[in-house]
């Protein structure tokens, strides 16, 4: 087969190698020669990557491109795979002597070394979405790209409606204006709406989707224990004896785990259970890139038998030859874990090994149900989102910043990129008017503005300066604001400036796999030092927690109405939905189960409310609020409440009796709009789209800023803003953002409907079965921040007063 | 409002922030950081430019019920020297009616410079009865009402932390808070506050319904 692609020194390759194409690459070769922009969607481990570069290759081999002039362009989501794709593709072009240059570009690639790239181009560069916008805002950016033949997108089902991928659509957008014939091939996992990720590829209609089908299917089970599964929590700790020995059984095993606090403790529970020394290792976000490369490389290498990895290992990096893949905790959506399980040999037509284990009672079900919609291949499917604002307004900007424009051209340029393909004019106007000076109507900022009309009526930046601080801006992604964690002079990683706040001096803390203990805070380093202690006061610190995608939910309902599936839980599983059914009621498939009952909590008698919805994080958060604040108008006093995917918990100080007087459609068109403009989340989703869209900066040059006092003057900005200009762009944006992250609102009031007449209220005199573990969830959210201080306060001040005896 | 008996004098704090001198008809305000949010803009940062304005409407719609004819300003009235030349015309004229209406007293903050903002006559100091009004606080016997430090407090429950903006009563000190719209707060555990706090401490924190007292002891260090 291989002949028919002419490319010789590869075929050579491969016949050295003793590996022949697949039929899906020379189709694309094919495609592309005859102009097809073409998406290429495979399970992991087909040779996706190399037949993205077939095209390419191909061409800079038999028609000998010219040095130093940008060829092909490849664009990954993750950093770490434009790494390993370089060295992927370096091994080829070595061996057969080739004459082609191959390097990376990304945040963490040397000033000198970007430099030397923006003179001397190599024929091929890999980067991700940011650095590719930071280069398209050079002056010599038109330049730079205009000889370009081919662009490559990988794992281009990740970016497709996000922030992320709208910046990177809109410059797609750009690069096809700077060079029209430019070919496109865009590499996707399997996912359900292929035709969006193919829009979203290119506006061309000579586009086509390679669909490959998969030929082997992943062995999954749930791992049996010999110790029960427990009532909630999140890290599995009851497994890890049972981990250890399949670890034991294999040559590379990589356990996901689903936050980096869970990595942690998996991982240092693991070497308190690692009697035979095997070699494990610890991989997440915020580990010092350093000791991430170090690890990839020993896994590369074959020198690890096991690493405990977040979502930082998730994406098509192959490093070695994983054989299993244990995944602790539910992986809360079907794409995410095949995803992962595709990282267990990664070879195309032999079957992967998987081991789920879930960490509580709950995360059984969902992991049931994850291993049946596999098998059933039902896949994730993500609503299509509207290109946003922000990220609009920092493209204008980096548009400026590499040359003038013409108002018209760059709206026209704007909506040939998909997400944004039914922005009006008006509004790309208003986005100019924003980049300008705010967009406000009192005309403040003018003699500020930071684009401005030049001589030949094109929008340009109106100082260097504002290049410079753009560049400082760029990306879509707001993390809290991070401290780094230093042991002597060696930086070990970064941790949020919110888990820190809770520490003293002396406390000790899981990090990077060994127990620190904390000493202080100077300039804004987190000063530790090591200690002799095995257990941490203090776990670890949460982060990264993923919700539970529609379609498990779904899935989690259905198998526990049905009581003939039953029989294949566990006898634990099953005893504990008798138990309940018992006690109290079980959740039916249409109708809704709430409990009430008393508890005391922290000395006082508390009355709880239990909804058992199953309709996720999200939905549950937002009828919690709902709910909340319904209850408070009533006069039941809510204190707070607990979202699970599951379930939602109210806890008041006084009894609610009618449960339907808080549970009915109306509760939601009343209080929805209100209550989002008091949310927290809506502060946040403000935030987050004023650093975006560059109102506040992410780091003022010379000014030391810490992140709280970010968040606390965002505050103040958005009170301010929303009292005197209240649909100013950015509002709307975080507006929209709160609507999208908190569930399709539509999805919640079908789920009030479906229930209406059809609530269990069972009226208990104490905690059932089912709720146990909701009232173990820690994680507690307010219902509404201003009332709740008010409570609170008043109490403990009265408390204290009594204390002291003046009350 | 809750009472302060402080150097033998009666006080009073209003949840907004304004320590209140009825006796003689005195309104004592800190850190108005007047055109914070303009401040950005020659930096390309636009924020929303209307703190000024809610600040200075904040201080008229508080005071106007009371029998009020001065007002101390403890410094940082101005976010920078240029603040003036910043302000909007509505602004302007707010401001105008604040300085015509009360006999003002700037006091000089680190903020401003002496010599360069407008017409205003700033002043180190002014005291009346032995209390001394400040910037910033001097660790001296004297009694010291100051601003400079914009203290807040966090007090903790068993469901959450709650941070508010919180006056600092101690011994011959009275620190109020920031009263400026954009203004952000140091948390009384900073080591530059440790000073002026001991065990006799009393902390005001000020919500928007009310003012809450506690010790020193109650709050989260």
């Amino acid at each position: 087969m291989s002949d028919i692609l002419k490319i010789e020194p590869i075929d050579n390759w491969l016949k050295k190698n003793n590996w022949s194409f697949y039929n899906h690459q020379v189709e694309t070769v094919k495609l592309s020669e005859n102009g097809f922009d073409v998406l290429l969607v495979a399970p992991t481990g087909g040779g996706k990557t190399l037949a993205g570069f077939l095209p390419s290759l191909k061409d800079l081999i038999n028609n000998k491109s010219e040095k130093n002039k940008l060829h092909t362009l490849y664009i990954s989501p993750l950093k770490a795979l434009t790494i390993d794709v370089h060295r992927n593709l370096t091994s080829p072009i070595e061996d057969q002597g080739l004459d082609i240059s191959v390097e990376t570009r990304t945040g963490d690639t040397s000033a000198y070394k970007k430099n030397r790239q923006k003179i001397l181009p190599p024929h091929m560069l890999m980067t991700t979405p940011e650095s590719l916008a930071l280069l398209l805002s050079n002056k010599e950016s038109k330049d730079y790209f205009k000889d370009l033949k081919y662009l490559i997108i990988d794992e281009i089902h990740v970016l497709v409606n996000s922030k992320r991928g709208d910046l990177l659509s809109l410059n797609l957008s750009r690069i096809q204006s700077i060079s029209p014939d430019c070919k496109r091939i865009g590499l996707s996992a399997t996912v359900k709406n292929k035709e969006t990720v193919l829009k979203f590829l290119t506006s061309k209609n000579k586009a086509k989707i390679l669909n490959v089908k998969e030929t082997s299917f992943p062995k999954i089970e749930i791992l049996e224990t010999k110790t029960r599964v427990p009532w909630s929590g999140h890290m599995a700790s009851y497994a890890i004896e049972d981990i250890y020995q399949k670890i034991q059984k294999s040559s590379l095993t990589i356990v996901f785990v689903n936050t980096r606090a869970q990595a942690e403790l998996v991982f240092n529970k693991l070497w308190q259970e690692n009697d035979n020394n095997l070699r494990i290792a610890i991989h997440h976000g915020s580990l010092e890139k350093e000791i991430r490369r170090k690890v990839e490389n020993l896994m590369s290498l074959g020198k690890i038998d096991c690493v405990v990895a977040t979502s930082s290992l998730d994406l098509g990096i192959d490093w070695g030859d994983v054989d299993l893949v244990i995944q602790i905790g539910s992986p809360k959506g079907i794409s995410r874990f095949l995803q992962r399980i595709g990282r267990s040999n990664h070879k195309f037509d032999e079957p992967s090994n998987a081991i789920l284990v879930p960490s509580n009672r709950f995360e059984y079900l969902e992991c049931l149900s994850a291993i049946h919609s596999i098998q059933n291949k039902l896949l994730d499917e993500t609503r299509e989102k509207k290109g946003s604002l922000d990220v609009l307004a920092q493209h204008v900007l980096g548009v400026a910043c590499s040359e003038p424009f013409q108002v018209d051209d760059l709206y026209n340029q704007v909506i040939n990129a998909w997400p944004y393909r039914n922005l009006t004019k008006t509004k790309f106007l208003e986005v100019v008017e924003f980049v300008k000076n705010g967009g406000y109507s009192l005309k403040h900022y003018e003699q500020y503005s930071k684009i401005g009309l030049n001589k030949d009526k094109l929008y340009a930046i109106n100082n260097k300066s504002v290049r410079n601080r753009y560049k400082l801006n760029v990306g879509t992604i707001v993390e809290s604001y991070m401290l780094k964690v230093k042991l002597g002079n060696k930086t070990l990683g970064q941790v949020e400036e919110w888990f820190i706040q809770g520490l003293n001096e002396g406390d000790t803390f899981l990090f990077g796999g060994r127990v620190l203990e904390y000493q202080s805070i100077s300039n804004n380093n987190i000063i530790v030092k090591s200690t002799s202690h095995t257990h941490p006061k203090i776990p670890s610190y949460a982060g990264g927690r993923l919700p539970l995608s529609t379609e498990l939910s779904i899935e989690v309902r259905k198998l526990l109405s049905k009581k003939q599936f039953w029989k294949n839980f566990p006898n634990q599983i099953n005893e504990w939905l008798k138990l309940q059914s018992k006690f109290s009621n079980l959740p039916s498939l249409n109708g809704l189960l709430v409990e009430t009952f008393p508890r005391l909590m922290s000395g006082k008698k508390r009355f709880f409310l239990i909804c058992y919805t199953f309709e996720g994080r999200n939905a549950n958060q937002t009828l919690g609020f709902l709910m909340s604040k319904k209850m408070l108008r009533i006069g039941y006093k809510p204190i707070s409440f607990v979202a699970t995917d599951y379930a939602l918990a109210i806890w008041s100080m006084n009894e609610v009796k009618d449960v339907n007087s808080v549970l009915n459609e109306d509760l939601m068109l009343d209080d929805l709009y209100e209550w989002l403009e008091e949310t927290p989340l809506l502060k946040k989703n403000f935030r987050d789209a004023a650093i975006i869209s560059g109102l506040i900066e992410r780091s003022i040059p010379g000014q030391k800023k810490t992140g709280k006092q970010v968040l606390f003057n965002s505050d103040l900005i958005f009170n301010v803003l929303k009292k005197h200009e209240p649909k100013h762009l950015l509002l709307e944006v975080a507006r929209e953002d709160s609507y999208r992250g908190l569930i399709d609102l539509d999805r919640l009031s079908e789920f009030l409907k479906r229930i209406e007449k059809n609530i269990t209220h069972k009226k208990l005199d104490r905690i059932s079965p089912l709720a146990v573990p909701l009232i173990l969830e820690i994680n507690r959210q307010t219902i509404d921040k201003s009332e709740m201080e008010e409570y609170f306060l008043e109490e403990l001040e009265n408390e204290m007063l009594s204390e002291v005896g003046l009350n | 409002m809750k009472v302060i008996n402080f150097n033998n004098h009666k006080f009073q704090i209003s949840k907004e922030g304004i320590l209140f001198w009825f006796d003689k008809q005195i309104a004592i305000i800190a850190d108005l950081h007047l055109e914070k949010g303009s401040s950005f803009g020659p930096s390309g940062q636009f924020l929303p430019p209307y703190d000024s304005e809610e600040t200075l409407k904040k201080i008229l719609n508080t005071i106007k019920d009371h029998k009020i004819k001065k007002i101390i300003l403890l410094g940082d009235t101005f976010h920078d020297k240029n603040a003036i030349s910043r302000m909007s015309k509505k602004v302007t004229i707010l401001f105008r009616s604040l300085i015509e209406k009360y006999e003002v007293i700037f006091i000089l903050g680190n903020h401003e410079s002496k010599f360069e903002i407008g017409q205003i006559n700033f002043l180190n100091e002014y005291v009346i009865n032995d209390i001394h009004f400040i910037h910033e606080a001097l660790q001296t016997s004297v009694f010291q009402i100051s601003g400079h430090f914009h203290p807040v407090a966090t007090v903790k429950s068993n469901i959450k932390k709650i941070t508010a903006k919180c006056l600092l009563h101690t011994n011959n000190h009275i620190i109020l808070p920031s009263f400026g719209q954009y203004t952000g707060g140091l948390n009384i555990t900073n080591p530059v506050l440790k000073p002026f706090l001991n065990n006799e401490s009393k902390i005001y924190m000020l919500t928007k319904k009310s003012i809450y007292k506690f010790t020193n002891k109650e709050i989260e260090i």
